[in-house]
This record gives structure tokens, C-alpha cells and sequence, in this order.
């Protein structure tokens, strides 16, 4: 009982050894409420012969059940009703089919204390009134998407005094609006308070490109910060150095480096990742992370490239407590990276199968949750 | 964007473009039908500028990784005299001129105007569908495909550009399958229909095409490899593997399930451990990053998971190999695989094959065929008349042969028509 919420108040966010065993509690229990709950999960656990009291040390971490993403965009899982839930929220489905995962209330309540320690340690809080402009989805009844949801929710570290949004829904789908972004951006400089722009990292640049082409230099208030959420998405063969984003970011707005903060995190996976001053995402106290060989799923030492695995006993809607991400990545000691965190810190490069499968054979299309009209 | 008149226009002048379309194809109506050696002449330069590699930039711009690999194998159907060869074939020698009959003389004319609806499942298909119209004189609408980033419309300039007199005949929009209006008014200018893509696609353009528009479709298929012997067939596995993880099941040619002529699963089993290490060593070779490997390894996973949950599936036995699969089943079905690496045994006794074949009637496509010598034709006969449309040696599934007919028939000749005339 409440192995969950003491793992997730725990004092110091970035404590792995000091909250292994509390992890494992929390992750053993998880997986037994599931197996109870939801019978498609027992009926994997019990195909890879998994039981939960197999789970002693971190080192067990590796036996717990591992759910790829692509398995959650084929099956929809609950281990609750829908009432129960706090709510429920798909992935952005870039690829064509997305998962739909479901919060519980305890979820919600332990998500709390996450967000503020790191909230607080990564310095987002601030008591300034401030000015946002997110680069991403405005929140509508029909978009129950977790980008939404986080990038809506990073307007509260420093409290709103009003939102643009870069994506408006207009008559049942999202229309772009870069160039209103860039006026309230203008309208935001002149204003006695910081200004905050909330977003994906690739509209940011193509945002700054934009304002650059049309010679837009600003000059945000000193307190301003950019915050990046949601990955390169469908945009990746745009991706840019972050060197020359952060440069142009300080051309164009008048951001420091330092102030641009990133975030990365998955809707089966909803941890608060920050990065570091040295741009590395450290693992927190609320996840662990391990590094896939590609071929053989096998778990990987240090500095080896594989398929990211990211767990966490944090939701109870659905079982989630062991995501097989489709991200290629690795994993390196914390010592190596010299912000002065001891814990790994994650490196992801890319999505596997990057490139846009075409398929003429009967049903492919489906399968690979591409759909297909005309 | 609009491509009409042998240049690129912007989407606002669609509704001028829609406007003006039915006169534009009346007068070329009225006008000589197009002469097929001035396509055959403008896509031979292409082919010689291709060769060269004078278009390798727009190909790196446009098409993505593999595209050069993908052109090479069918650059051969592209000279002046594979072209003509192809329209020989398919129309007959003499469709240029009057036949006589018996009532008077008929005459091989153009459908008119064919509208090709290509739901981008292969690079470069709406292109290869226009050409195909060129070459027996149609005017071409093009509907893109949402995936298409300007492949077509590059190669629709380069190819007017080679050949201005052909800008008459093509016109490309890349107009969302949402925009029921346009692609409506597109459909009821049309004589034909080619469309390419799978059971929604040819759903919706079913429902577009008004009556008496001739539809044309090319759906998706499914292919399989039939093996009545592999012991000492080394090459053969061999092959075939390497086509299983080249192709990825992607293609309508590519191998889904791998049918045994055997009766006995424990020797599905031996087939199995015998063939995933060949497998293996096909991915090893073939995959050359590790998102590849982590693509095919992932799908396995996955579907290894989806057994254990699945009631049909609690007999299966899935072997699991580095960055492939072999998921040897109970039954006799004909399905999609798993896909990237990752592929279906079954047992396919060859007294069921034709029942177990026709339940996908339709469907059916290739059958790369293992087999001794002595047995070839007899297999080949009954596999034919299960309704397979090609049958090929197992490395050769997805090969293309200049002069092969397109899932059993001859397009060519379902884009023209005969013109009856009495003395």
C-alpha cells in the first residue's frame, strides 16, 4: 500500500541508490495491482513468466514485463474503469495510430511532487506573472493528446497572464499560425514582464527562421525562458544542431542559453525528464531507465547504443510499469557528465524506422497503424 | 500545389485550374491523339540523363534513401525499345493502324482521360501510373498522395521540360483525399479511374467514380513461397531469406508466410531451426543500422506478445532469432506477416493447397517456388490455377521482368479502346 506515493514524495528527485528499493516495492506492487486488474497484462506476465515477487533488487528490473509502444497502439489496456480514471490521454499518433493511456487519481496526486521538486531544482519556478506563447496545440475538448496536456501544463510554473497558441483548432482540425505567434511575441517584449515560449523544438526553429527572414529581433524581458517539450516529431530531417538553435534562439529572442530549458518525456512514460545545464536528461527518482540490444532485447552496459526501456510504477489506469520505446538511445554515468548529478543521464538520437514505410502488401497499412484513404 | 500546363502553380489557382479544365480537354480531344513515340522518345532521354546522373540531385531532394537502388531495377523497362517492346506486347504490333474486320475496320483510340488516384505506397507510383497513360495517349490527372514531398511534381517538370508537347497531357494536384469537391469535379471529367492502394482507398474511389467511368484498380495483394523440398537446397533458402529482409513484406511480391509441403509439425519445426539461422544471416547482412535491426526486432517482440494474448494463436511456436522470426502456425491461412524480418511458417500439404489459396482469391500475387526439378511444373500448373499470378524462383519474388503482365493482365490495353466502323 502507498509504496507508490513514498517512492514519489521521497525528499531528493535525483537519489537513485538511496530510492532503489523503494522503486522496486513500488514497480513489484504495480505489477501485481495489474495482473489482478487487467487479465490481457496477466496473460502477457504470466507468457514471459514473470511473477512479482521475482522483483528483490534493481537488477530484477529487467524480468518486469516490457510493453512496446507499438503493442499499446494496437491495444487499448485498462486496469480501471473509466470513471475511476482522472483521465485519459493518447499519444500524438504521429505515425498514424496512437496509444490511449489512462490516469488514475493516485497517478495524478504522486505526479504532483514530482513536478514541483523538479520544478523547483531545475529553477522553472517562478512567482513572476509572465507572458507564454506555446508553440504547440491549444487545448480542446477533441485533443486528448499528452503534448497538449505537458505543454499546458508548463505554463503554470510561472503564473499565466496570457496564452498564444502557434495551432488553433478551427472547425475539427488544428490550423498553424506562426506568424501571430511572432506579434504577440512582439506585443510581449514591450511588456513589463518575462515572456515565456513553451514548445516543440522544431517549430521554435522554424518559428525563428521565420522571424529572422522577416528581420524580427527582439529583446524579451531578463526572467524569460523557452521551454522545449515533444521531440522533432514528424519534423526530424529538420533536426538541427542545438548549438545553432540556441544561438539564433539568443539572436532572434534574447534568450540565453541557459534559460532554454528541455523536457522529455512519453505519454506510456510520464516523467518529468529535465535536462541538465549541460543539456543531459538524468535519470529521476521516479524512473529507471535501461539500454536494449537491438537484436536481442538484452540489456546493455553503459555507452552502448540500444532501444530505450523506460519504467516507472507510476500509473494504475493502465499498465505501463516496463515501456519498450521505439527511441534508439544510450545510457551514461552521471559522474561523465559534470553538471554534478550522480545519476545516468539518458541520450536519445533518434526513432527507429525513421524513414515513412510504403507498403502494397494486403493489410500492411494497418498493421503498421499508417491507415489509408485515398 | 497544381502542376498544369508544364509548369508548377500555386494551390490558390486551383478553382481557375478546375474551371477551364473541361474545354482544355475537349479541344485536345479534337486535336490528333498523342503520339506514344513522343512519350517513349522523352522518357528514353530521361532514362540517358538518369544514367549520367544528371537527375541524382533531384532524386537526393525528393526521394528517400534507396530510391537510386529501387530506379535501377526498373531503369531497364524505361529505353525506347523495352517501351516499344511493352506496347507490342500489350496492345499487338499493328494497334497503330485500322484493322480490318469483317463489317469494315476498327480502330485502337485513347480511353480519353484517365484520373489516377495513387495512395503512395510505393515512390514515384503516381508518375509510373502517368506514364503508363501517356503511353496509350491519355490525358492524365493526378491525384498526389499525401506522402508524395515533390518526387512527382520534379518529375513531371523534368519530363515536360524534355518534351513541352507533352504538358497538354499531364496535369498533378496534390489536393487531400479530404477535399471530396475537387477530387469529385477531377473523377467527373474522367473516362478512367486507375487507382492504386488498398481496400479504402478502392472503397472511396469506388464511391467517386461516376457510372460509366471505366475503374481501374490495383489493389493490394499478398505473396507466399511454397516449398515442397528444401534439404540440399541451400541457395534457394538463401535467397529467399534475403528477399524476406530486403523486402520487409512491404511489397505486394513480398514473402508472407512461408507454406511447407508437410504434413507433420514436428517437421515445420526442423524447417524452422534449419532456416532462422539462414534468416539471420540475411539480416545480418541487410541491416546496416541499428534502427533497422531495432524496427525488425521490435515487430518480432511484438507480435511474439500479441500470441500470448491471442485465443487462435496458443499453438504456435515462435523462434525467435537476432533481428528476425519464424512463428510457425497451425493453420493453412494465407496472412500478413508480421512483417520486417519477421515471417509466418505454415503447413501446407499440396492436396489443400488450392482450397487454402482460393480463400484469398483476389488477394493473391507471387509464389516464390522451392522445389526439386522433376516437380516444377506440376506445382507451378496447380499453383497457377489456385490463382496465383506469378511464380518465381524464391529470390526472384520481387524482381521486376520487362514483359510481365501486372497482377494477371496487361494495363496498357485496359487504357484504350476499339473503335468499331462499317463500311
Amino acid at each position: 500500500m502507498f509504496s507508490r506515493q513514498r517512492l514519489f514524495w521521497s525528499r531528493d528527485p535525483y537519489d537513485l541508490p538511496g530510492t532503489d528499493e523503494k522503486f522496486v516495492r513500488a514497480t513489484a506492487d504495480n505489477c501485481a495491482y495489474h495482473m489482478e486488474k487487467c487479465p490481457q497484462y496477466r496473460q502477457l506476465a504470466e507468457g514471459l513468466n514473470f511473477s512479482p515477487d521475482q522483483l528483490k533488487t534493481v537488477d530484477d528490473l529487467v524480468k518486469v514485463p516490457m510493453v512496446p509502444t507499438l503493442y499499446y497502439k494496437r491495444h487499448a489496456m485498462f486496469s480501471m474503469p473509466r470513471w475511476r480514471m482522472a483521465m485519459k490521454v493518447t499519444s500524438s499518433g504521429t505515425s498514424g495510430k496512437f496509444s490511449q493511456i489512462g490516469f488514475d487519481w493516485g497517478c495524478v496526486f504522486a505526479e504532483v511532487p514530482m513536478v514541483l521538486r523538479l520544478g523547483w531544482y531545475h529553477k522553472l519556478i517562478d512567482l513572476r506573472p509572465t507572458n507564454y506563447v506555446v508553440l504547440g496545440y491549444k487545448p480542446n475538448q477533441n485533443n486528448h493528446t499528452g503534448v497538449t496536456r505537458t505543454m499546458f501544463g508548463l505554463t503554470f510554473f510561472a503564473p499565466p497572464i496570457r496564452r498564444s497558441y502557434a495551432l488553433h483548432y478551427q472547425d475539427g482540425a488544428y490550423v498553424p499560425d506562426l506568424d501571430g505567434c511572432v506579434r504577440a511575441l512582439e506585443r510581449y517584449a514591450k511588456s513589463p514582464f518575462p515572456t515565456r515560449v513553451v514548445g516543440f523544438p522544431s517549430y521554435l526553429w522554424f518559428g525563428l527562421k521565420r522571424m529572422e527572414e522577416l528581420g524580427v529581433s527582439l529583446n524579451l524581458r531578463p526572467g524569460s525562458k523557452i521551454l522545449l517539450a515533444g521531440g522533432w516529431k514528424q519534423h526530424y530531417a529538420q533536426e538541427v544542431d542545438k548549438s545553432r538553435l540556441y544561438s539564433l534562439a539568443k539572436k532572434i529572442l534574447g534568450v540565453e542559453e541557459e534559460n532554454i530549458k528541455e523536457f522529455f518525456g512519453a505519454v506510456e512514460h510520464p516523467i518529468f525528464f529535465n535536462a541538465c545545464p549541460r543539456h543531459h536528461f538524468h535519470v529521476p527518482i521516479y524512473s529507471r531507465v535501461l539500454i536494449r540490444d537491438v537484436n536481442t532485447l538484452e540489456p546493455l552496459p553503459y555507452g552502448q547504443v540500444g532501444l530505450v526501456n523506460l519504467l516507472s510504477p507510476l500509473i494504475k489506469a493502465t499498465p505501463t510499469a516496463s515501456v519498450m520505446t521505439d527511441d534508439l538511445g544510450y545510457l551514461e554515468p552521471g559522474s561523465k557528465c559534470g553538471c554534478g548529478l550522480d545519476s545516468p543521464y539518458l541520450t536519445i538520437l533518434g526513432r527507429v524506422g525513421l524513414s515513412d514505410i510504403k507498403t502494397c502488401a494486403a493489410g500492411a497499412a494497418d498493421l503498421l497503424g499508417k491507415g489509408e484513404g485515398l | 500545389m497544381i502542376f498544369a500546363h508544364g509548369t508548377l502553380l500555386p494551390d490558390s489557382e486551383l478553382s481557375e485550374v478546375l474551371k477551364n479544365l473541361p474545354g482544355e480537354l475537349d479541344d485536345l480531344r479534337q486535336q490528333e491523339s498523342l503520339d506514344p513515340e513522343l512519350a517513349i522518345s522523352a522518357l528514353d532521354s530521361l532514362g540517358g540523363r538518369l544514367d549520367r546522373g544528371e537527375l541524382d540531385a533531384l532524386i537526393a531532394q525528393f526521394a528517400p534513401p534507396g530510391a537510386l537502388e529501387a530506379l535501377a531495377q526498373v531503369r531497364p523497362m524505361l529505353t525506347q525499345e523495352n517501351l516499344e517492346a511493352r506496347l507490342d506486347l500489350e496492345l499487338g504490333p499493328d494497334f497503330r493502324s485500322p484493322q480490318p474486320r469483317p463489317f469494315g475496320h476498327s480502330i485502337s483510340l485513347p480511353l480519353g482521360t484517365l484520373f489516377h488516384v495513387a495512395a503512395g505506397n510505393v515512390d514515384g507510383l503516381p508518375v509510373f501510373s502517368a506514364v503508363e497513360g501517356l503511353l496509350t495517349g491519355n490525358v492524365n490527372l493526378l491525384k498526389l498522395p499525401r506522402e508524395d514531398k515533390g518526387l512527382s511534381f520534379a518529375v513531371l517538370q523534368a519530363l515536360t521540360d524534355q518534351e513541352p508537347k507533352l504538358a497538354s497531357w499531364l496535369y498533378a494536384f496534390d489536393t487531400p483525399s479530404s477535399d471530396h469537391a475537387t477530387l469529385k469535379a477531377l473523377a467527373d471529367l474522367a473516362d478512367g479511374l486507375v487507382v492504386w492502394g488498398g481496400d479504402e482507398a478502392v472503397a472511396a474511389c469506388r464511391a467517386l467514380a461516376p457510372p460509366g467511368c471505366k475503374l481501374m484498380e490495383w489493389g493490394h495483394r499478398l505473396s507466399f513461397a511454397y516449398l515442397s523440398r528444401w534439404v540440399g537446397l541451400d541457395a534457394d533458402l538463401a535467397a529467399l531469406a534475403d528477399h524476406i529482409v530486403e523486402t520487409g513484406g512491404l511489397l505486394c511480391s513480398s514473402c508472407q508466410v512461408i507454406f511447407l509441403d508437410a504434413e507433420d509439425r514436428a517437421e515445420g519445426e526442423n524447417f524452422c531451426r534449419t532456416f532462422l539461422p539462414v534468416l539471420e544471416e540475411a539480416a545480418a547482412r541487410r541491416y546496416r543500422t541499428p534502427g533497422q535491426a531495432a524496427q525488425a526486432t521490435l515487430y518480432g517482440y511484438e507480435h511474439y506478445l500479441e500470441g500470448l494474448t491471442h485465443p487462435d494463436r496458443g499453438s504456435d511456436i515462435v523462434f525467435r532469432g537476432r533481428a528476425c522470426s519464424l512463428t510457425l502456425s497451425n493453420d493453412q491461412e494465407l496472412t500478413l506477416s508480421p512483417l520486417h524480418g519477421n515471417v509466418l511458417v505454415k503447413r501446407l500439404p499440396h492436396k489443400d493447397l488450392l482450397p487454402a489459396l482460393r480463400r484469398q482469391k483476389g488477394r493473391l500475387q507471387t509464389a516464390g517456388l522451392v522445389c526439386p526439378a522433376e516437380e516444377r511444373v506440376e506445382l507451378t500448373n496447380l499453383l497457377a490455377r489456385a490463382g496465383v499470378n506469378r511464380i518465381t524462383r524464391p529470390g526472384h519474388m520481387s524482381s521486376t521482368f520487362p514483359g510481365e503482365a501486372h497482377d494477371g493482365e496487361y494495363p496498357l490495353r485496359r487504357y484504350r479502346r476499339t473503335v468499331d466502323i462499317e463500311k
